[in-house]
């Protein structure tokens, strides 16, 4: 410490050798035109202009221990964003780690495996099942006539009005081949249940059009379900969508311009379990919904949207929208 | 080169020259320095936070928690460490606080920063618990529940929309926003908080030097102190890694424990499970541990008014207005012993419904009950302060009882001795009443000797001469070279480490462990650093 000379002034040992190196350091800084020592400053400002000088330019302890703590001070900075650099990973958005859509089972809502057979037919239960992701609802639905007789869902083609593209619809499952999901996200502006659901035949008239909220019908539903003969229909009450549950939920009114995915279903005739084993269509709203509707469902897939994986098996939960 | 490129830099950007206060050599203290680190631990919070940003997803908290925890790459890492961060803030600007009442700077020209100050505490409050109900499990949602039913019973349900938005439809953009919103907030105060403090009035002097209000430092004076490049810079790195690093390697290490019941709230960094599940009913809800004395206060009879009125609005009221109460200039905790006595008696009683809050959430609590647990440390803590003799105290005494470890201490031994009473009280056995005596014992001695103690202290400190503590201190600073060259060799293996743990799954948090470690050991260079570079054998308080 230079200042030492000044702090202990009956300080016998003056002339170290640490002491010349400070010197010597020190005059050689004054004479530099960097950092010239202003003498005038020294007079006006005294000792403390003497004390700062001396403290910036030269330093307490000597410059090669300085600047070799420096060099482990630096390396140790240096280490420690090496130790950082993998962490960056975290800005890496995780990738989709589901790589195909799993085969999920179904279950009913006391969580045992829901038999083909015995599911009601154009129940008016609202029944939905996440798939293929925790956030993506899908009714199941058993469709039948008039009379209730379950009927044969035919595959057919499918046509997405935005685009004019079309997808391969592959019909109904069950032993009647009457069974058939389709996501119960509206894909207008995204509705889910009770505001869209099935409306099963006895509901299809129009009386049902002054009925309250979310069991309303618009004329145009009606009218759109009579002229293509359809004796169901799956409707949203939020803004009059209405689609055609026979022909895999193609578009009978606006405002929506696309059909509700399908989701493909398997009736395994052993069990007469029905299993969830993909999609097709365009992927659940709002997937689709900027304006760039594509044909892949499996953008479906993206778990940062609608969370993670259902796994190997989903659960049904129930609501009956008509007992309110 | 290098040499030339800094002396580029240096004239571009002139550090000695800034504005900040220039910290004289005896004021290197963590003591002096809370505010730092509660700095320290904001800044942490906002970088994490950000972090967590870009993968949150209000419309599917809860999804989005375990996306985060599971799938995103040192997610898990990032998240725990955020909520310690948050925890380390609370903490940290609650001793910031106590500290600054026991020195009296809240006085005279100081009154300002201190409003500031209690202020922002409330929105760190604010700000975590709103960040915790983000989370969405079972826990999160009973919390806005019991929060949302506190507003509507004090008449203020119009808040719980404008706060929570669309909270109970599982719609958290409203809380989001608000977190955020409370942050900025924060933020905006601290720049004001640091602006007066830290620029006009400067950190306050020691007792010594000044013991009345108003203390600062004259501003011709402070110029002969250090200027905040590089001296400063260098210790408030210390002080910033080594708060970063505790606060990686609580979390992330803790995530490989299980708890009992009573731990979850302070130790557990992981969600509950969700709400709507089946595992969700057999989960014993709490409330955020720093919410736990609200939580146990609104157990006591009386309306919710009245409870609330108890847990919040009194302490925050007194603490606003504490600066235009306690007008005296006298900045000893003796020479304003009431002040003193209430700051003490806020931290026993904020610490014991804490515990209670935890130990028996919701159960009723009776009038006689309360006298039982609040009633002791009152009248303990009460004597000890007012029997002590100021005239003994006086002479030379500098610190005395405001330094934070002896008040830590003399707070843990009256909170013990109070609790034993309680104990005493419920099982009126032979044993406890030994324990009630032992603890009452050296809670009186303790209070006694206390002061007296630091005095003698500091006299042999200063019997040793100069040329003694110049040769004792470069023996120290040798040690601490070799401390530093030690530490960097520790720290490459570590680093190595680091680029082979899995960025997801089991292992992923022990990054965060090793991260901490690394940044425990780079604030321990800069402390090092600091204490070769610029230590001095005496550092007068001036
Ligand atoms: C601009 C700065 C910040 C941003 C953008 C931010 C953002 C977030 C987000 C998105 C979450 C939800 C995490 C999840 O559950 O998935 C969260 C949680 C949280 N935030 Fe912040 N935050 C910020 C600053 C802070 C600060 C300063 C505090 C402390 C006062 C804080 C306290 C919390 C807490 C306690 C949680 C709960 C974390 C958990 O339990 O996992 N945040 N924050
Ligand atoms: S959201 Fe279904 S019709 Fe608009």
């Amino acid at each position: 410490m230079p200042l030492r000379f000044r702090l202990n002034g009956r300080d016998k040992q003056i002339l170290e050798s640490t002491d010349l190196a400070f010197l010597y350091k020190l005059v050689r800084v004054m004479k530099n035109p960097k950092t010239k020592f202003n003498e005038v400053d020294f007079v006006t400002k005294g000792e403390d202009y003497l004390f700062n000088y001396v403290n910036n330019n030269v330093g307490g302890v000597d410059e090669g221990r300085r600047n070799f703590l420096k060099g482990i001070l630096i390396g140790v900075a240096v280490t420690t964003v090496a130790g950082i650099v993998p962490g960056l990973r975290v800005l890496i958005p995780p990738v989709q780690s589901v790589s195909g859509f799993p085969k999920t089972l179904i279950l009913d809502s006391s969580g045992n495996p829901i038999k083909a057979s015995t599911l009601p037919v154009n129940s008016p239960i609202i029944m939905v099942f996440p798939y293929p992701l925790q956030n993506e609802i899908n009714f199941l639905l058993n469709l039948g006539d008039e009379n209730g007789n379950p009927v044969e869902v035919p595959p057919t083609t499918v046509v997405v009005p935005q685009t004019g593209d079309k997808y391969q619809f592959p019909g109904g499952v069950g032993p009647n081949k009457s069974i058939v999901a389709y996501s119960a996200i509206c894909q207008h502006l995204g509705c889910t249940p009770p505001y869209i659901h099935f409306y099963p035949p006895k509901y299809v008239n129009i009386s049902q059009v002054t009925a309250p909220e979310p069991n309303k019908l618009t004329v145009q539903a009606v009218q759109a379900a009579k002229s293509a003969k359809v004796p169901a229909i799956i409707h949203c009450d939020c803004h009059g969508s209405t689609y055609d549950p026979y022909h895999g939920a193609a578009v009978l009114t606006g405002p929506t311009v696309r059909p509700l995915p399908t989701i493909v279903l398997e009736w395994d005739s052993s069990t007469d379990y029905l299993y969830a084993i993909g999609a097709v269509g365009v992927p659940t709203y709002p997937m689709s919904s900027n304006g760039v509707p594509s044909n892949d469902p499996s953008a479906d897939l993206d778990e940062s949207q609608f969370g993670a994986s259902v796994g190997d098996k989903t659960e049904i939960s129930e609501t009956n929208p008509f007992s309110s | 080169m290098g040499n030339r490129v800094s002396n580029w830099f240096k004239e571009r950007i002139n550090m000695e020259d800034l504005p900040f206060f220039r910290t004289p050599d005896y004021m290197y203290h963590v003591g002096d320095w809370l505010g730092a680190l509660v700095a320290a631990a904001f800044f942490y919070t906002v970088i994490s936070g950000l972090i967590i940003l870009l993968y949150y997803d209000p419309a599917a908290g809860y999804q989005s928690t375990e996306t985060i925890i599971n799938k995103v790459p040192y997610g898990s890492v990032v998240l725990y460490s955020h909520l310690y961060g948050a925890y380390a803030m609370i903490i940290l600007a609650f001793v910031h606080m106590f500290r600054n009442y026991f020195v009296g700077a809240y006085k005279k020209p100081r009154e300002i920063v201190w409003i500031l100050g209690v202020l922002m505490l409330a929105l760190t409050l604010g700000a975590s618990f709103l960040g915790y109900s983000l989370i969405g499990d079972v826990l999160a949602v009973s919390a806005v529940d019991v929060g949302a039913g506190i507003l509507g019973s004090l008449g203020l349900s119009s808040l719980v929309p404008i706060l929570f938005g669309n909270y109970s439809a599982g719609d958290y953009t409203r809380v989001l926003a608000m977190h955020i919103i409370l942050v900025a907030l924060i933020g905006l105060l601290f720049l004001i908080h640091f602006f007066l403090a830290d620029l006009q009035y400067g950190m306050m002097p020691s007792r010594k030097v000044k013991d009345k209000a108003p203390a600062v430092y004259p501003k011709s004076e402070w110029q002969k102190f250090n200027p905040w490049w590089p001296r400063n810079f260098i210790y408030m790195m210390s002080l910033i890694f080594l708060t970063w690093g505790f606060i990686l390697i609580i979390p992330n290490a803790l995530v490989y424990f299980t708890f009992p019941q009573i731990a979850n709230p302070f130790l557990n960094p992981k969600p509950a499970p969700p709400p709507n599940s089946p595992a969700a009913a057999t989960v014993t809800t709490y409330p955020p541990w720093f919410f736990l004395f609200v939580y146990k206060i609104a157990d006591f009879p009386g309306s919710v008014l009245v409870d609330m009125t108890i847990a919040l609005f009194i302490p925050l009221i007194y603490l606003l207005v504490v600066p235009f109460i306690d007008r005296s200039p006298y900045l000893h905790p003796l020479k304003r012993r009431v002040f003193t006595w209430i700051g003490i008696l806020m931290m026993i009683y904020l610490i014991q419904s804490s515990l209670w809050g935890d130990l028996a959430p919701g159960v009723p609590v009776s009038m006689s009950e309360i006298l039982e647990v609040y009633l002791p440390p009152a009248i303990i803590t009460g004597l000890g302060i007012f029997l002590i003799p100021w005239e003994k105290v006086s002479k030379g005494l500098s610190k005395g009882m405001s330094n934070p470890p002896t008040m830590l201490a003399f707070t843990f031994v009256t909170l013990a001795f109070a609790s034993s009473m309680i104990y005493f009280l419920t099982t009126l056995s032979l044993a406890s009443l030994a324990t009630v005596i032992s603890l009452g014992s050296i809670f009186v001695i303790l209070a006694k000797l206390l002061t007296p103690y630091v005095m003698r202290a500091q006299q042999d400190e200063n019997a040793v001469s100069v040329e003694e503590a110049s040769k004792v201190l470069e023996k120290k600073k040798r040690i601490a070279q070799i401390i530093m060259i030690i530490l960097f060799i520790v720290a490459i293996p570590i680093v190595v480490t680091m680029w082979t743990i899995p960025p997801t799954g089991y292992y992923s948090n022990l990054f965060g462990v090793d991260l901490g470690v690394l940044f425990l050991i780079l604030g321990e260079e800069f402390s090092l650093y600091h204490y070769v570079v610029y230590k001095k054998p005496v550092e007068k308080e001036e």
